[in-house]
């Protein structure tokens, strides 16, 4: 990254330096330095750029990690390992919220006894929570982690957790603590899907630089791709990004419709998603950008809206449900999708009505459907650009 | 002198005029120089709007002193002219109600920050329009029930409420200026308060006088002319005098005036004496970093602080160094210094930890929150959660 970055301050430096002298020996280095950055130039002017926007945890570091193990030589040990600190984060963090909240819904609802946990589980809870709050967590033994699922099979802890959407639990909760055992072990190496639900706030500004080699290796789109923290702080560091876009990638949880958002818990999180896409949509950076809207999270959104009403959120009030099973699903996601489309069009002005746009159904902890996603995005990014150049 | 004591023009009432418009062209000046000359950038929030409204107000004192009680001759009558207009509505809830409400709103936020030790509980934006609202009331009841003669003046039984409502307010800041007098304030901003307060009790009280002989013989020329010259000139000092007080903004007060030492004070810890804060000295000599220490403890090392937070900022991440390196620029200042501390964490929360601020750090609502409502703006472990959860963050950027 930091090579990155003083590789282009380097060339941003020498053009704007001055030759004065007329030293012929100079003037060959100055030659030859133009045409270095003629050829860079060249290079760059090939290289799409995408972005990668959406509001706080809306899977855009999912995709990021994911074009990463597709697109580039994946994650091999050593990188695998640096996530072991991530995880066990990830593990104290999560009890150590729940903890908290079992004791705030104790305080604060009229059915307190559904809250109150055991004893001696309060005893671990205290401990957990005290480890939760610490600046170097200790790694996790099986004295820990025992303790831990002890504390997560209590009665009020899962009943804390059917209220998780009021209390900013990650949702890689679940499956941590169903794999505890073994992120226990003492040779313990993180899977593929451990990095994949790891859960760190990215801050600042990733990039990766790939190209989606298919099968038969027709592809020769260079991509950059930018991921950006989503939080509101974030964002007003976004608009250094804007220029030269040649697709915005928009991720939308759409399973966050009873959640409020991590940095302001007043406000719901969809409803900031809404504002979110409409601020983007109506960049004047953006009128010829394409738009890939990836409706992320599906596999929680399937699960959700069977047990919490769509219509808990303002966006969605005039949400009817009209049957049950897996056809409710389908029209709840269409419904959504319509929400969305319907935005989009309000929000674009008419002299960028040709733009692109393009709503994707995602789940982006999956490879397979990720891949395929992309390859779709890929191949209408490569048709727009013919089309741009006439050739189509 | 006899006909001009009744309708205006006097050759002293001129001469009022003339110097109320010089004091409101000095504060003027006075308000807008930082500004204009040393491009000192613009506070905001309450910090830019009470000073504005300030000059709104004084302006608006002056004015409806000049149109009320008829310094100027006018041929005709106007409609404009209309005594409840400038008496009632523009002297009072516009005038000085406004200004004085303005002042108590500062003191206010001192009084809380500095003896209370905890951020003002209700937000200026509504505190001023609600001490604001007896003087609305009042200016209503007297609307009301026209209890003003033909010449403007009062009814003498009204006069008792009207004067107590007006010295209740200067007792109000008097008695919060007092609370906060054992403050050692870092940027004299109780020399100011009480220089304000004595300049502007003393013409408070000498226009107090005035006003009352002003209203109640309305037969006797020579002392309306007297009084009204007084009572104008009281007011133009009171106004100027009003403005110069410090409003808490240390950094802006510091710098307004005086260019040269406005480049000594780049940042807070500087302006506060904060020892080795600041730039890194070429001649330090480099301690030695070991790479494998965990970051918080590299962090300590003021070098390596420097390159992190360089780096940092060039992939956009450097908000978080920052803070970390302005709470432990905090830390430096001894805890039984409580005045430095709130200066210090004052000026981080408004940097670094209200939503929207310049470098809003990316940190939870709970620990937002728990910052905002703190007890004790004085305590040492006031960002520590904060620190904590950024400390986390900044990990995986050291790790990119």
């Amino acid at each position: 990254m930091l090579s990155i970055v003083t590789e282009r301050m380097g060339s941003i430096c020498s053009r704007h330096k001055h030759y004065r002298e007329a030293d012929a020996e100079e003037n060959a280095q100055a030659a030859e330095i133009e045409r270095r950055i003629e050829q860079e130039t060249k290079a760059e002017k090939h290289i799409q750029k995408l972005l990668l926007l959406g509001a706080g945890e809306s899977g855009k570091s999912t995709i990021f990690k994911q074009i990463k193990l597709l697109f580039q030589t994946g994650f091999d040990e050593a990188e695998r390992k640096s996530y072991i600190s991530v995880v066990h984060a990830n593990v104290y963090q999560t009890i150590k919220v729940l903890y908290d909240g079992s004791n705030e819904l104790a305080q604060n609802t009229t059915d307190s006894s559904k809250y109150a946990l055991s004893v001696e589980n309060k005893d671990i809870g205290e401990k957990l929570s005290e480890i939760g709050g610490r600046l170097d967590y200790p790694r996790l033994t099986k004295e820990l982690a025992n303790e831990i699922e002890t504390l997560w099979k209590d009665a009020a802890i899962q009943e804390t957790y059917s209220r998780g959407n009021e209390l900013q639990v990650p949702d890689c909760a679940h499956y941590f603590m169903d794999n505890l055992e073994r992120l226990s072990d003492a040779n313990y190496v993180p899977t593929k899907e451990d990095v994949l639900y790891a859960r760190i706030r990215t801050t600042g500004v990733v990039e990766i630089q790939f190209s989606p080699v298919g099968e038969n290796k027709k592809s020769g789109e260079v991509y950059r791709l930018f991921d950006v923290g989503g939080q509101r702080n974030e964002r007003r560091k976004w608009i250094h990004l804007f220029e030269g876009v040649t697709a915005v990638i928009f991720c939308a949880a759409i399973s966050e419709y009873d959640q409020t958002l991590f940095e302001d818990e007043n406000k719901n999180r969809m409803m900031e998603t809404k504002e979110l896409f409409e601020w983007v949509l109506k960049q004047p950076c953006f009128q010829k950008t394409s738009f890939m809207l990836f409706l992320n999270k599906f596999d929680i959104f399937e699960k959700k809206v069977l047990k919490v009403p769509l219509n808990v959120c303002e966006w969605f009030k005039d949400y009817q449900p009209v049957s049950t099973g897996k056809q409710e699903i389908e029209h709840a996601y269409e419904f959504v999708k319509k929400k969305f489309e319907e935005l989009y069009f309000q929000s674009t002005a008419p002299d960028c009505v040709d733009r692109v746009f393009k709503i994707y159904r995602t789940t982006a902890l999956d490879q397979k459907l990720v891949k395929k996603t992309f390859k779709l995005v890929d191949e209408t990014l490569r048709r727009r650009n013919l089309f741009e150049a006439g050739l189509l | 002198m006899g006909s001009c004591g009744k309708d205006g023009g006097c050759p002293s009432d001129y001469i009022a005029v003339a110097i109320s418009l010089l004091c409101f062209i000095l504060l003027l000046i006075k308000a807008t120089l930082p500004f204009l000359v040393h491009k000192v950038p613009r506070p905001k929030g309450s910090g830019f709007w009470i000073p504005v409204i300030q000059v709104f107000a004084s302006l608006n004192l002056l004015l409806s002193i000049v149109m009320s009680i008829n310094f100027l001759k006018f041929k005709k009558k106007h409609w404009w002219q209309s005594c409840y207009l400038w008496a009632v509505w523009v002297e009072g809830p516009l005038g000085f109600g406004l200004l004085l409400s303005c002042r108590i709103v500062q003191a206010f936020q001192l009084y809380y920050i500095f003896v209370k030790r905890r951020l003002p509980p209700i937000r200026s934006y509504f505190f001023l329009p609600t001490i604001l609202l007896p003087w609305i009331a009042g200016a209503a009841l007297l609307h009301k029930k026209k209890r003003l003669n033909e010449r403007c003046h009062l009814v003498t039984r009204w006069i008792i409420p009207v004067v107590f409502l007006h010295t209740t307010y200067v007792a109000a800041l008097v008695g919060f200026t007092v609370a906060i007098r054992h403050i050692e304030f870092r940027f004299h901003e109780l020399k100011d308060l009480w220089r304000g307060i004595l300049v502007s009790t003393t013409s408070v009280g000498l226009w107090v006088t005035a006003y009352i002989l002003n209203e109640i013989h309305d037969d006797i020329a020579w002392l309306q002319v007297t009084s009204r010259f007084l009572l104008l000139i009281m007011a133009s000092i009171l106004v100027l005098a009003f403005f110069s007080m410090s409003s808490s903004q240390p950094l802006l007060s510091k710098m307004s005036l005086r260019k040269r030492e406005a480049t000594e004070f780049e940042t807070m810890g500087r302006a506060l004496g904060i020892p080795d804060s600041g730039l890194l000295l070429q001649q330090e000599p480099a301690p030695d970093i070991d790479p494998n220490e965990p970051l918080d403890k590299l962090l300590l090392n003021k070098r390596f602080r420097q390159s992190f937070m360089a780096f940092a900022d060039s992939c956009l991440a450097g908000e978080s160094v920052h803070f970390y390196d302005e709470v432990h620029e905090l830390a430096k200042i001894p805890v039984n210094d409580p005045v430095r501390r709130i200066y210090m964490a004052r000026h981080i929360i408004e940097k670094y930890v209200m939503a929207g601020a310049t470098m809003e750090v990316n940190i939870s609502h709970r620990n937002r929150q728990e910052i905002l409502a703190t007890p004790d703006l004085a305590h040492p472990d006031l960002f520590h959660n904060a620190l904590n959860e950024l400390l986390q963050l900044m990990k995986m950027v050291g790790s990119e």
